[in-house]
Parts: structure tokens; C-alpha cells; sequence
């Protein structure tokens, strides 16, 4: 199993894009989000292995070397100018270093002012999701509406990940700015796809709003990530990346399912 | 700045490519001609020193109303490459195309954001009569951007006369 892992990880025949037995690390990065989120996490990890050698040399140092016969007398510094001032400007020196690439990714994550080309709904229900493309519309009766429910533990087919599948997935293109629209029906959801690198709050009452582009084609995979009831853990969500031409087509073949 | 074969930054990355596909003037100028008190935001905020799009003028076609026409007859079969991402011989025509970025709302909560235009689209209305085509492009928004819930009740809502908004 871990052998597994780190033959996704290294060995990257396909990409992964949903999650696996004892997978340690995040999934792949589906959008410059997720890989912006994965920098950055690799980045803070120099600093945090840094802290770690560092600290435990000392304390490993001073546990050795505290020593009734080869150091009887221990040494005793009350008071250093120079380690102060070091031991002061360093440590935020790195919390600077820290500091900036995550802001600098926490504002470029809500890029609400980028105009997107498609907006899509996520509706949360208790158990299951409804998603809206509403941009091709001509009144307010007439949608592109469908449910998306979860397939039962007891009937997936060969190949599907168990409660991770759902009926009807969410299609949207990819290299396309979508915005996405999250809100509930009844209680708190979230709407929360880990290789997109997205996790949005559905909060009733409100609309929230999340811009993805994914940059690939494939399906990936997502669970309600507000666990307030009994089944959030089994609205799980699947999104399948195509072309824009595919999603065209998709959109009107749709179209005329529910117009007929 | 990016090398080839390098990971682009997250601005390039968040840039759209430049689209070969012909953005129709005539919409885009239908656009700019807003009606009512309301500005559609006119160029886009984020603007990116990518270099790998290459033309920076085409990024211009970025403002809101970027067109891409499906189901065109007209479009030469020459131009039938698998990267135009025209084409479509079914019979609805789709067209990519969504309510834009609005600098009103530039935050993650855009409740505020699909009210108004619902908002907007009844006095347009109101003010234009009912079938003004320049009030057509804000119930297209409103359609995006609210939950049919939120436009069912709403609806239902200033038939009976109890609407709290503005109208
Ligand atoms: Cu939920």
C-alpha cells in the first residue's frame, strides 16, 4: 500500500485525482490553485525541517553534555547582547519568509474580480447536490438543472471508488474560468474538490463563491466537507473535466433532454 | 519570466490564453451602452504580466462579453481544428458567455451581488417596459448568479407585493 503511494507519487503513470489508501501527501494539483497551495506547503516545509534539526541539536547537546562527571560545573550565562539580538531578528526573519508567499497565494486565491466564462451552481441538499448552469437560459423557469446523488455502497460498478461516486457528474471545461456558486437549500454544506484546491462553505441564505479553472482534463473528486448530520459524509463530488468544445455539445444535448 | 517547460506562475496560469475565436463587436458594444444606473465593469482588474500569452492585445478580449459562437454554419471547414473550441451541430446554441466580475462585489459573498442584479433587471423593466432588450442582459445575470430558489421566491414575492428590495 505505501508502495502504492509513493508509486503515485513518483511514478506518475496517471495523475491522482481522488483519494487513495494511505495517501500521506495531497492529491495532484488540478488547478494553479491547488499547485500555488502545494508550493507553498513545501516551502514552509524547508523552514519547518530547518526549526526541527536545529532545536533538537540543541536540546539533544545540552541533555549530553549536562553531565555530573564530565562537566561538573554547569555553565552559567545570565545575559548576552549579541544571542538576543540573533535570536530575535532571526526567527522573524523566517516568519517574513514565511509570511509572504502565503499572503502573496491568499490573495491570489480569490481572484473575484477575474470575469469568468461560466457560472455554475452547487446547490447542497440533504443528501445530495443540485447544480444549476444557468448562463443559457431564457426565463426563470427553464434551467439546466440536474441532481447529483451519491451511487450505494452496495451497487458501484467495477472501477468506481465506493461513496465517492455520484449518478450525474458536474461537467465543466477545462482552461476556462468557471465561477462557481455555493449555496445550500437547508443546512451548512461545503462544496470542497481537494485537486482543485477548492472549499467553499454553503451557508444558507448566502451565495458564496469560489473561481476554479481547471487546467486539465479528468474526473476529480470531492466530499461535503461540513459534517453537521448523518449523511454529509455521503454527498460526495465528482467533477469531470473536458474540452470546451465537449462541454458545449454536453451542454446542448442537456438542453434537449429537459426540454423534451 | 517563465521559462519553457517551467511550472508558470500562478498569474500566468490564471491569464486565459488568447482565443482564436472572433469576438463579435456588435455584442460587445451592446454591453458598453449599460441602460440604467449601472457600471459593467469595463477591463479586467487582474491584468497579467504573462508572457506566454503572447498577444497582449487579444487579452483585451477578456471584458465581459467574450463571445464564442457555437453552431455557426458560417465558420469555414478550414477552420475546423481540434483546438477551436467552436462547432456544434445540435441544435441549441451555446454561448459561453456569464455575468461578469463586478467591482461592487469583490468578495466571496455574492448574495449581494445576484440581488441587485435581480434588482436592476426589475427596474430596467420598470422604467423601459416589459420586453426592453437592453434589460435582457441583467436578467441573464441574475440567472447565473441566484439560485432558481432565491428567483422562485422572489418572484412569488413581488406578485404578493412583499419584495424587500428596492424596485
Ligand atoms: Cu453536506
Amino acid at each position: 500500500m505505501i508502495l502504492r503511494s509513493l508509486e503515485c507519487r513518483f511514478l506518475t503513470i496517471a495523475l491522482c485525482d481522488a483519494a487513495e489508501p494511505w495517501q500521506l501527501g495531497s492529491q495532484d494539483a488540478a488547478t494553479p490553485m491547488m499547485q500555488g497551495i502545494i508550493d507553498l506547503h513545501h516551502d514552509i516545509f524547508f523552514f519547518l525541517i530547518l526549526i526541527l534539526v536545529f532545536v533538537s541539536r540543541m536540546l539533544v547537546r545540552a541533555l549530553w553534555h549536562f553531565n555530573e562527571q564530565t562537566n561538573p560545573i554547569p555553565q552559567r550565562i545570565v545575559h548576552g547582547t549579541t544571542i538576543e539580538i540573533i535570536r530575535t531578528i532571526f526567527p522573524s526573519v523566517i516568519l517574513l519568509f514565511i509570511a509572504i508567499p502565503s499572503f502573496a497565494l491568499l490573495y491570489s486565491m480569490d481572484g473575484v474580480l477575474v470575469d469568468p466564462a461560466i457560472t455554475i451552481k452547487a446547490i447542497g441538499h440533504q443528501w445530495y447536490r443540485t447544480y444549476e448552469y444557468s448562463d443559457y437560459n431564457s426565463s426563470d423557469e427553464q434551467s439546466l438543472t440536474f441532481d447529483s446523488y451519491t451511487i450505494p455502497e452496495d451497487d458501484p460498478e467495477l472501477g468506481q471508488s465506493r461513496l465517492l461516486e455520484v449518478d450525474n457528474r458536474v461537467v465543466v471545461p477545462a482552461k476556462t474560468h468557471l465561477r462557481m456558486i455555493v449555496t445550500p437549500a437547508d443546512v451548512p454544506h461545503s462544496w470542497a474538490v481537494p485537486s482543485s484546491g477548492v472549499k467553499c462553505d454553503a451557508v444558507p441564505g448566502r451565495s458564496n463563491l469560489t473561481s476554479i479553472s481547471v487546467q486539465r482534463e479528468g474526473v476529480y473528486y470531492g466530499q461535503c466537507s461540513e459534517i453537521r448530520g448523518t449523511n454529509h459524509a455521503f454527498t460526495p463530488i465528482v467533477v469531470e473535466a473536458v474540452t470546451l468544445k465537449d462541454y458545449a455539445d454536453w451542454v446542448s444535448n442537456q438542453l434537449i433532454l429537459q426540454t423534451n | 519570466m517563465a521559462a519553457e517547460g517551467k511550472v508558470p506562475t500562478l498569474a500566468e496560469e490564471y491569464s486565459l490564453p488568447p482565443k482564436e475565436v472572433p469576438v463579435e463587436k456588435p455584442a460587445e458594444e451592446k454591453s458598453t451602452t449599460s441602460t440604467v444606473a449601472e457600471v459593467v465593469p469595463q477591463k479586467d482588474t487582474e491584468t497579467s504580466p504573462a508572457d506566454e500569452t503572447a498577444a497582449p492585445v487579444e487579452e483585451k478580449s477578456e471584458t465581459p462579453e467574450v463571445k464564442e459562437p457555437e453552431a455557426e454554419e458560417a465558420i469555414p471547414s478550414t477552420e475546423e481544428s481540434d483546438e477551436a473550441p467552436e462547432e456544434t451541430e445540435e441544435k441549441p446554441e451555446i454561448v459561453i458567455e456569464t455575468a461578469p466580475a463586478d467591482f461592487r462585489f469583490p468578495t466571496t459573498n455574492q448574495t449581494r451581488h445576484c440581488f441587485t442584479r435581480y434588482v436592476e433587471y426589475h427596474r430596467c423593466v420598470a422604467a423601459k417596459g416589459d420586453d426592453a432588450p437592453e434589460c435582457e442582459k441583467f436578467a441573464k445575470y441574475y440567472r447565473s448568479l441566484c439560485p432558481s430558489e432565491w428567483v422562485e421566491r422572489w418572484n412569488e414575492q413581488r406578485e404578493n407585493g412583499t419584495f424587500p428590495g428596492p424596485l
